[in-house]
């Protein structure tokens, strides 16, 4: 896949390619406005990450553009401002995700894969890992092509971790893609454990044991 | 920041308020009622003493008249009971009185004024008393009274009528300027006109409100944009911490220890997002933005809301619906509202104790089991008030709820009662 990043902040353009990279993804970046326009002119990308407020710039007219020349290529907007009329002018003008700073790299990954997805950009419907699959339009999970059953959350659970799969993620990743805005109406994040449990004794039963513990208190979904 | 003020307040307010045209048409008909009882009573009095001097004039011209003949002619009797000429043994003084005498004429008793006066006559005295009947001076008086009260009386119902029309066109422009002001918000892009008019104090009003009006839009754009700016600043930086942890964690080798330490830092890097966000959403209930208003069900809400609870916790929530409350405000405050309720009784809740949601008579209460009470019950709703300094709470939820309750005029409330703490919602407005 062919990414490209506009984000005028270096240290943040830099990490989100680094993450982005290891999928064997090809990444480019661009650091402002203008940089932006004319990569998007002369290339072609699978995913466009765009920052609204580029430097010399609003990310919002490059997308304007992009839908005027009817590029098809999946856009997700990084902006600082979680106000929902930007993120509804965002989607409106053709965006196909909207995510807010500061995020985790991992969500904006699991996003992408998401936009990619819903097919129009050469994803697939349904992801496979070893014996799992996962059928992303039905919702449901299969191991060794039997179904199993999955909460809500449990099914979110195991594509986030499929989607990033050799990553470590700590609790308040996994909190805050689960739950979101929600993920601070309790103290602590204790309460994924139930579900990271449930999950793992699930998956466990049917004999695939990818979700390893790391660092004591991380996790991490891996083929052994 | 817009004070919020209470529309029961601005209700009451407005009960002892009376119309400026009403007042005017008021203080219009005292003083013409004033004006005229006093105007009527010194006319009373005027023309009494005027009637009366003229009487008395009458009486010492007619005494005169009547000393002239009385002298070429002794023998003249009078004609009762006007003038009567008597003859006395002993000279009396001037004398002036009223005094009453039946009429054969009329066959009644008349109030007569009296003036009498002994005289010296060729040796012999004689009184001559002259009358004038007074009860004629009193017809007079009381129609001219009448007469005078008519015209006035009529005179000012038609300056009444005259001037409320004259001041209901002259306050016109006044009136739909009103109408515009209450109109008015600061939201709109749109700056407010005024109608303008030829009095001057109006026109200058008008420019007055009109750069008052502008410069509010204008600060309250500032302050938006304020609000926007501090959260985007403050959440790029945090988004390069946010990568540059799940960097480290993912690229480098490190310790459990360190992994720990990189953990920590991406729940506070939370905290901080969550802290700004609700710093943000506090600024936006206070700037009135959330204007979606519809009758939202707070049956349903709390049935959303503790379904989703249930997924986080294992603490059992106990629902006790007594009836339907609805309450006119927007979905998404309703939501944030038990939200933050349910999340403040699961944070302070004691040993893991159920807690027990009633609904009905147009409260929420949202229970859950204590020690002691509260040391300054009266700040629970206070922005950064904690209670037992606990780390990783922002202090912001219950003032949320507090702001979200003082925009709608709903009335929350805490009850320390049997070791439960109690927090209590009023819908009623």
């Amino acid at each position: 896949m062919k990414y490209l990043i506009a984000e005028d902040e270096q240290e943040l353009q830099q990490s989100i390619k680094n993450y982005l990279s290891r999928d064997a993804n090809v990444c480019e970046t661009a650091s402002d406005y203008w940089e932006a326009s004319e990569k998007l002119e002369l290339y072609e990308y699978d995913i466009v990450i765009l920052d609204i407020n580029l430097v010399t710039g609003s990310g919002l007219d490059l997308l304007k553009k992009l839908k005027q020349q009817k590029k098809k290529c999946g856009v997700i907007i990084i902006s600082a401002n979680s106000s929902l009329d930007d993120k509804l002018q965002g989607l409106d003008l053709g965006a196909d995700d909207y995510i807010t700073k500061p995020f985790h790299l991992a969500e904006l990954n699991s996003r992408i894969k998401a936009v990619l997805r819903r097919g129009q950009f050469g994803g697939d419907d349904s992801i496979t890992f070893q014996e799992i699959q996962i059928d992303t339009l039905a919702r449901s999970a299969y191991v060794n092509n039997k179904p199993i059953t999955l909460t809500r959350k449990e099914y979110d659970l195991l594509l986030f971790f499929i989607t990033n799969q050799g990553r470590v993620l700590s609790k308040a990743i996994i909190a805050e893609h689960l739950w979101g805005d929600d993920s601070d109406l309790l103290d602590n994040f204790d309460f994924i454990y139930v579900h990271i449990n449930n999950l793992r004794k699930k998956l466990t039963t049917e004999g695939a044991k990818y979700i390893q513990t790391t660092y004591g208190s991380g996790y991490k979904f891996i083929a052994d | 920041m817009a004070a919020v003020i209470n529309s029961l307040q601005i209700k009451n307010a407005l009960q002892n308020k009376t119309p400026l045209l009403r007042k005017a048409s008021k203080t219009f008909l005292i003083a013409a009622m004033v004006l005229m009882a006093l105007s009527a009573v010194a006319l009373f009095f005027y023309t009494q003493g005027l009637l009366k001097n003229e009487i008395e004039e009458e009486l010492y011209s007619n005494k005169e008249r009547v000393e002239k003949l009385l002298i070429e002619d002794q023998s003249i009797k009078g004609i009762p009971p006007i003038i009567t000429v008597e003859q006395v043994e002993k000279p009396e003084g001037l004398t002036l009185k009223d005094t009453l005498i039946y009429d054969p004429l009329q066959d009644e008793i008349e109030l007569f004024r009296e003036l009498s006066e002994t005289r010296e006559i060729a040796d012999q005295h004689y009184r001559i008393t002259v009358r004038a009947m007074v009860i004629e001076s009193e017809d007079i008086l009381f129609a001219i009274i009448f007469t005078f009260i008519s015209i006035i009386f009529f005179a000012f119902i038609f300056l009444f009528y005259f001037i409320k029309s004259r001041n209901e066109k002259l306050w016109q422009p006044f009136f739909i300027n009103l109408d515009r002001l209450k109109n008015f918000s600061v939201k709109s892009d749109k700056l407010l006109t005024f109608e303008d008019s030829e009095i001057l104090e109006f026109h200058e009003l008008n420019r007055e409100m009109e750069t008052l009006t502008a410069k509010i839009q204008n600060d309250y754009r500032n302050l938006k944009q304020f609000t926007e700016d501090v959260s985007h600043e403050m959440q790029t930086p945090l988004a390069i911490m946010q990568a540059r942890i799940d960097t480290v964690m993912n690229d480098e080798f490190i310790t459990e220890r360190q992994f720990e330490h990189l953990s920590k830092l991406q729940s506070d890097i939370l905290r901080l997002k969550q802290l700004n966000k609700k710093l943000i959403l506090l600024a936006k209930i206070e700037n009135n933005q959330f204007n979606d208003n519809e009758p939202v069900s707070i049956n349903e809400i709390i049935s959303q809301v503790v379904t989703n609870f249930q997924e986080l916790t294992p603490i059992e929530f106990i629902v006790k619906v007594k009836g339907e409350v609805e309450a006119q405000m927007d979905r998404s405050l309703a939501i944030i509202l038990c939200n933050n309720l349910l999340s403040n009784a699961t944070k302070h809740n004691f040993e893991k104790r159920p807690i027990t949601i009633h609904i009905g008579n147009n409260t929420l209460q949202v229970i859950n089991a204590g020690t002691t009470a509260l040391e300054k019950p009266d700040q629970v709703f206070e922005r950064f008030y904690k209670e037992n300094k606990k780390p990783d709470s922002t202090g912001l939820g219950l003032s949320i709820v507090k702001k979200i309750c003082d925009c709608y005029g709903f009335i929350p409330s805490y009850l320390f009662h049997e070791r439960k703490h109690i927090f209590q919602i009023n819908f009623n407005k």
